[in-house]
């Protein structure tokens, strides 16, 4: 006991032989102000080494073949037919007969409509290329796929969609009102797309905050909105996942009362 | 440790009285699974086979032999799964859900503990990386990921083949699967239509039916493993061969 | 200012902070975790795509099962059973489950036309053009038809008997004008042989098994890849339901505890070769029990009984040979069965309803003994069990259409006047249409010019599946030029000069004609479910297209544009006869065959027709009108024949009255009336002292035949049939014992024809005295997982003959063994 006490009185009165103020705290070191710069020359650099250097240099950033508005194409005037913005979406990202999800359509659904690559619907550079790189030869768009899951995971859309009942933005947020698409960040270690960990970089996943009456009441963000009832009653939730790895999956089946969903053959092959 | 009961409980019945040992449940397996081909295929402490026939003999002498044929997949034990319960990473554990065995591959650090606990030797460990003569990855099935050197697998009862019935039953608004929609590789292929699948827990379907056959069996019963692949056979010494009986222990039906 | 250590610990410190501070290595951590899972780059990661089914029909064996394929976009991943085929309801074997690695081995296959240009066998080629490679061929042949030899160009067909293809091939050397067409040897050549002498036509074997009570399977693998094996093992697994529990009792007659006899519900083991003395004991107890079906003897059969001919001399009949030879007694001494078996077995035979003799030899890639055939099928005359539901149906072929006649010009005139170089047809050989055995003796035995000039090799790998002891590899050696239409790298493709491929399975438009062993008459139409990979040719398409460079009259003869028309034009035929397209999956055709009522067509043109087969994929009549035992015969009696008229003409022909000396010509022992019936000669290969004998037998789940082994079959094998480079050779611990030999010991083999290497395996189930040696093994082509993998049996065994076919007897022969 002797002992412990003296030590505490120890720290404090060497401090204060030498700088004092400020940093005469309990918890720190006892260092010179030389010695804290010389801390912080350390710390500083390494801050941004972390925060904004190391994602540099992480993610290469890719440009897609050519850029695609989802605005322009799924406005109902073209002729994209569906009631919601959910069948809008699901007039080219459809279910095949099997329950498969067709994911990023292939030419043959672009074509259903782009059919004469002689014939461009608007002005764009990008329908330009479109037409004539890809329709005229007959090539599919190599289109790198944010979503893209590792070779490992199996995900039914079917289940999700259908017969849970989540939107589609839900999971992949306002892709489908964008008119550009995004930066195609690739993890230079992984070889997986940035939006599979989320584009904060810190890693930190606000997938799904409780919801209160009155708190969400924009159109943009009803579609993230969902009501889930349990033994207690109702309960909503305001749904939009930032990242899709196992433990945003396993997070939203647990609110969902979907843990038996949680076994792992359920998502890997 | 007794299991927590799911609603499905999948199995297998096997009538060794239709069953002509022909191999087919293996190569369709094989087919199905994404299996490794490796180099050497008639090493068997080496290759890989989920549904690995066995032969066994009644041992009498010549003109009285008889040879009949155990095909064994993994046995997705229901109690005190002893691959489970050593697994050191949590790469394989059982779907109290549906009764099923799952092995992660990516999670398997390739200690190989639960080729060493299962009483049946229905655990493989990829020695080496597949060999695919050019041109053969052609054939792989993209519903199964293709397994890397240093990781254990086995049966996995087509788990892919009960996500591929359970979209289609989605897609046609239903959530629950008929008996005999959801069945394995093996099932499906065998010309004798020697294997039955189903849910166990269903007690009109037919695998449930067969499962209470008077002469339906287990193997390595007395550990309690509960596995859920049963046999059928109305040979007395094919049914000895399933357990390390006594003498005067094995009860003829 | 001054940098002390301590402020350098500081510094370090602060950023080692810092960075903890920051998701730097947490992130890493958690990448590089991801990075060891995930990134194995040399693993293959299959391309994802839209699923689909289509339907087929297989054709890598006889059997013809309906396949539906799994694919993934354009690529087949997986090849499964269908369910709405009459021939096999759901199930299929492991070859054909295991098809793909076939389909898309790269290293086992031509993916151009090659020119050779290494040793022969040494399987070096370069690639050439089609138009390079057909004209070059077409040069050669004109320039034998100009030298006025075109007898010089010679064909080995492995295609089925009476399908479009070898049709085609057979009209190519026809327009061309030789003679020298040859078919490989299949258990077909016995059946139809048999049929002929016994009932006059020389139609296909359609066993009713389905519907029979009590089957005597002597011979064929019947569960282990005999006929179609689709439609044989769904009936077993019918008949073994344990709920039900009413199917026939099976009894297999085999020399080896195989899967078949294993599982069946008898076993009776004679020793191999003598199955013909077996069935006619079973007839002697038949007959003296009065276990016969005495109606249909007297009013349909000729010589049961003892009868007198047309120059008034009394003639032994079935009846008194069976009686007077084949004695329970006598019989357990040349076949080792016991009499009390065999009485036992003849009586259970004749007791029972509608009991059916099937006979066969493995999986019947191979021609079985045509005595022993006749032998069996006697047992069904016996009782009366022919051309009725659950016996032996009397078939005609399929009723397709046949081409317009070939008209050679003089030159092919005069050499389809030159006599066949098998000797086949001729009066020593009347009775078989393909002995290629015979061919290669002919090359081998010539001086000077050999006879052969040009070899076209279709769907057929001789050089390893033929039994003659490595003879026709030797032959090749002696053939100027010789032309593979394989598909596959095999070994007779490695003594090739020219290599023209055809497609394979599942890239190719075919007929599968008259499954093996079917009740009924069926053509399956094999729909290409990819699009050929490499730059191959249909083998049809590219014999039109040769007759086409060779120019007239060779190219007259074939109008069409390619095999298509050609194949259409043939089943023009099917559209004028009655039969079905589509098939009620609730009504097995077994069951509406058995019924004999008469189907309508269901489609009305030929146009209707071809649209149905491309979508179901095939055509069957099932029914068939019974008993009509009248008119079925077309024997010179009319009736069935015991005493064969047939094969007396052609002993007459043969030795111009002196049939003593016709029979020694057709390889016949027997003397007097027997020699006409069905009896008991042995059939042996090599010559020498009695001792061991070696058994060749097939594995199911091992191809056998002309195509490679996939290795996913590799996977079923034990390790007690072939371990690493060595084949393992069954036999009984008791043989075993005798000769000093441990299990696993490594011994050779020896016959007249050559020698192997092979291991002990020590098993109950062979027959003492006997070796098995597993069939389908010692490649010396193809890919890895097939070259140099065991020995093949083949390569021991030659020389016997079967009497009055002249094919080869490849079930027994002589050999010696010492340890190696």
């Amino acid at each position: 006991m002797e002992n412990q006490s003296n030590a505490s009185e120890k720290r404090p009165q060497g401090g204060s032989n030498e700088s004092g103020g400020l940093l005469n705290s309990t918890f720190l070191p006892p260092f010179s102000l030389k010695g804290w710069l010389f801390v912080l020359a350390g710390l500083v650099p390494a801050l941004i080494v972390g925060w904004v250097v190391f994602p540099m240099v992480l993610y290469s950033s890719q440009q897609q073949p050519f850029n695609f508005s989802h605005v322009v194409h799924t406005n109902p005037d073209i002729g994209i037919e569906g009631e919601t913005e959910q069948e809008l979406c699901m007039y080219c990202h459809y279910f095949r007969e099997d329950g498969t999800f067709v994911g990023i359509p292939g030419m043959d659904t672009c074509t259903m409509c782009h059919d004469d690559p002689e014939f461009p619907y608007g002005q764009t550079e990008d329908e330009k290329i479109f037409l004539e790189q890809y329709v005229a030869e007959g090539k599919e768009v190599p289109w790198l796929v944010y979503s893209d899951q590792p070779e490992c995971v199996y995900f039914s859309h079917i289940a999700h969609v259908k017969m849970g009942g989540l939107t589609c933005g839900q999971c992949h947020g306002d892709h489908g009102r964008s008119e550009t698409l995004p930066v195609y960040k690739e993890n230079r270690l992984t070889g997986y797309s940035i939006d599979i960990w989320g584009r904060n970089i810190a890693g930190y996943s606000k997938n799904i905050k409780p919801a209160e009456a009155g708190m969400y009441e924009t159109e943009d963000d009803e579609q993230y909105l969902r009501t889930i009832e349990t033994e207690q009653g109702e309960e909503t939730y305001h749904i939009k996942m930032s990242s899709m790895k196992m433990d945003d999956c396993a997070e939203c089946h647990t609110i969902h009362h979907q843990e038996q969903n949680n076994a792992c053959f359920v998502c890997h092959k | 440790m007794k299991a927590t009961e799911g609603k499905y409980k999948y199995g297998m019945v096997i009538n060794l009285d239709k069953c002509t040992g022909c191999g087919t449940c293996t190569v369709a397996c094989a087919a199905e699974n994404n299996l490794s081909v490796i180099r050497d295929e008639t090493d068997k402490q080496r290759t890989i086979s989920w549904m690995q026939l066995f032969k066994v003999t009644n041992g009498k002498p010549f003109p009285d032999t008889e040879v009949s044929y155990f095909p064994r997949p993994c046995m997705h034990c229901h109690n005190h799964t002893p691959c489970v319960s050593v697994c050191p990473p949590t790469a394989t554990k059982m779907d109290y859900n549906n009764g099923i065995v799952s092995q992660i591959y990516t999670r398997c650090i390739g200690c190989r503990y639960c080729q060493a606990a299962c009483p049946y030797q229905a655990r493989y460990f990829n020695w080496w990386d597949g060999h695919f003569p050019k041109g053969t990855e052609r054939y792989l099935s993209p519903e199964v990921s293709v397994r890397m050197r240093g990781v254990v697998e086995k049966c996995s009862f087509c788990h892919h083949r009960l996500m591929r019935a359970k979209e289609q039953a989605y897609a046609e608004d239903r959530r629950e699967l008929e008996d005999g929609e959801y069945i394995t590789a093996c099932t499906e292929v065998c010309p004798a239509e020697a294997i039955t699948f189903g849910d166990l827990n269903d007690p009109d379907s037919k695998v449930a039916k067969l499962s209470k056959h008077p002469q339906a069996f287990r193997l390595l019963e007395r550990i309690g493993t509960e596995p859920k692949v049963y046999y059928i056979s109305s040979k007395d010494w094919v049914r000895r061969m399933a357990d390390n009986y006594h003498p005067n222990e094995f009860q003829p039906v | 200012m001054e940098i002390n250590r301590r402020n350098f610990i500081q510094l370090l410190a602060g950023g080692a902070a810092g960075i903890h501070m920051t998701p730097l290595p947490w992130k890493l951590m958690d990448d590089i975790a991801i990075w060891t899972q995930n990134n194995w780059p040399w693993v293959p990661k299959p391309e994802k795509g839209r699923f689909d089914h289509e339907k087929s029909v297989c054709t890598l064996c006889p059997g013809g099962c309906g396949i539906e394929v799994r694919k993934v976009g354009d690529r087949a991943v997986k090849i499964e059973g269908r369910t709405d085929y009459p021939v096999n309801p759901g199930g299929i074997c492991p070859l054909g489950a295991g098809g793909l690695q076939l389909l898309y081995d790269e290293t086992i296959r031509f993916t151009s036309p090659m020119k050779r240009v290494g040793p022969r066998g040494a399987g070096q080629f370069t690639a050439i053009s089609w138009s390079e490679a057909l004209a070059t061929l077409a040069e050669r042949i004109g320039m034998l038809r100009k030298e006025g030899r075109p007898e010089a160009l010679a064909a080995v067909d492995g295609n089925r008997r009476g399908n479009a293809e070898g049709t085609l091939i057979r009209r190519l050397l026809e327009s061309v004008g030789s003679p020298n067409y040859f078919r490989m040897p299949s258990i077909e050549d016995t059946y139809t042989t048999a049929n002929l002498l016994m009932q006059g036509n020389p139609g296909p074997m359609a066993y009713d098994l389905e519907n029979a009570d009590y089957i005597l399977s002597v011979g064929p693998a019947l569960i282990e890849g005999w006929g179609a094996p689709g439609r044989v093992i769904a009936a077993w697994g019918r008949w073994h339901e344990s709920s039900n529990g009413n199917g026939p009792k099976v009894v297999q007659v085999e020399s080896r505890a195989s899967n078949t006899a294993s599982k069946s519900d008898g076993w009776v083991a004679p020793r191999p070769g003598t199955e013909a003395a077996l069935a006619l004991g079973l007839a002697h107890v038949m007959i003296r029990e009065k276990l016969v079906d005495l109606s249909f003897l007297s009013n349909y059969t000729h010589g049961f009984e003892d009868w007198t001919d047309e120059e008034g001399r009394n003639r032994k009949g079935f009846r008194s040979m069976v009686l007077d030879g084949y004695a329970p007694a006598e019989v357990e001494g040349i076949t080792g069965v016991s009499a009390d078996r065999i009485v036992a077995i003849g009586r259970e035979f004749g007791k029972a309803k509608s009991p059916l003799a099937l006979y066969g030899k493995g999986k019947g890639n191979l021609n079985g003994s045509l005595l022993e055939c006749m032998a069996v099928q006697s047992l069904n005359a016996l009782k009366g069990n022919i051309n009725k539901p659950g016996g032996a149906v009397v078939q005609e072929g399929l009723p397709v259409a046949s081409w317009a006649d070939v008209s050679p010009d003089a030159v092919a005139a005069r050499g389809l006047e030159t006599g066949r170089l098998n000797g086949s047809g001729s009066p020593r050989l009347p009775l078989s249409e393909s002995l290629v055995e015979n061919l290669s003796r002919a090359v081998l035995e010539s001086n000077g010019t050999p006879p052969v000039d040009t070899l076209l090799v279709f769907a057929a790998n001789p050089v390893y599946t033929l039994p003659d002891g490595g003879a026709f590899g030797k032959a090749l050696g002696k053939i100027p030029f010789i032309v593979s239409f394989s598909p596959f790298r095999d070994e007779t493709a490695a003594m090739a000069d020219l290599i023209l491929p055809d497609h394979t399975n599942l890239e190719k438009l075919e007929d599968v004609v008259w499954p093996t062993g079917l009740q009924y008459p069926f053509l399956g139409l094999s729909r290409p479910v990819v699009r050929p990979l490499y730059k191959t040719r249909h083998s049809g398409d590219a014999v039109i297209a040769l007759a086409g460079k060779i120019g007239d009259p060779v190219a007259a003869a074939f109008p069409w544009g390619g095999f298509e028309e050609a194949l259409k034009e043939r089943l023009r035929g099917l559209a004028e006869s009655p039969g079905l397209t589509s098939w009620d999956e609730s009504k097995p055709a077994w069951e509406t065959f058995a019924r004999g009522r008469s189907v309508s067509p269901d489609y009305d043109s030929f146009d209707d027709l071809w649209d149905q087969l491309e979508s179901s994929g095939f055509w069957y009549r099932p029914t068939h009108a019974f008993y009509t035992w009248l008119s079925c015969f077309r024997t010179p009696s009319g009736k069935f024949e015991f005493a064969s008229g047939r094969l007396e003409q052609a002993v007459k022909a043969a030795a111009g009255g002196d049939a003593g000396d016709g029979l020694r010509k057709m390889g016949v022992e027997a003397v007097g009336d027997q020699a006409y019936m069905p009896h008991y000669e042995q059939t042996l290969s090599g010559d020498g002292e009695e001792g061991l004998k070696l058994v060749p037998y097939e594995l199911f789940n091992v191809s056998t035949d002309r195509l490679p082994n996939p290795p996913f079959l590799t996977k079923t094998l034990f390790d007690t049939q072939l371990r690493k480079d060595e084949s393992f050779v069954k036999m009984n611990p008791a043989t075993a014992d005798r000769l000093g030999l441990e299990q696993g010991e490594r011994i050779r083999i020896q016959s007249d024809a050559g020698e192997v290497k092979a291991r002990v395996d020590r098993f109950e189930g062979a027959m003492p005295g006997y070796l098995y040696l597993p069939m389908g093994f010692g490649h010396t082509a193809y890919g890895i997982y097939q070259k140099g993998k065991g020995v093949n049996p083949m390569n021991l065994v030659a020389a016997g003959k079967d009497p009055l076919s002249g094919q080869s007897v490849w079930w027994s022969a002589r050999v010696r063994v010492s340890k190696a």
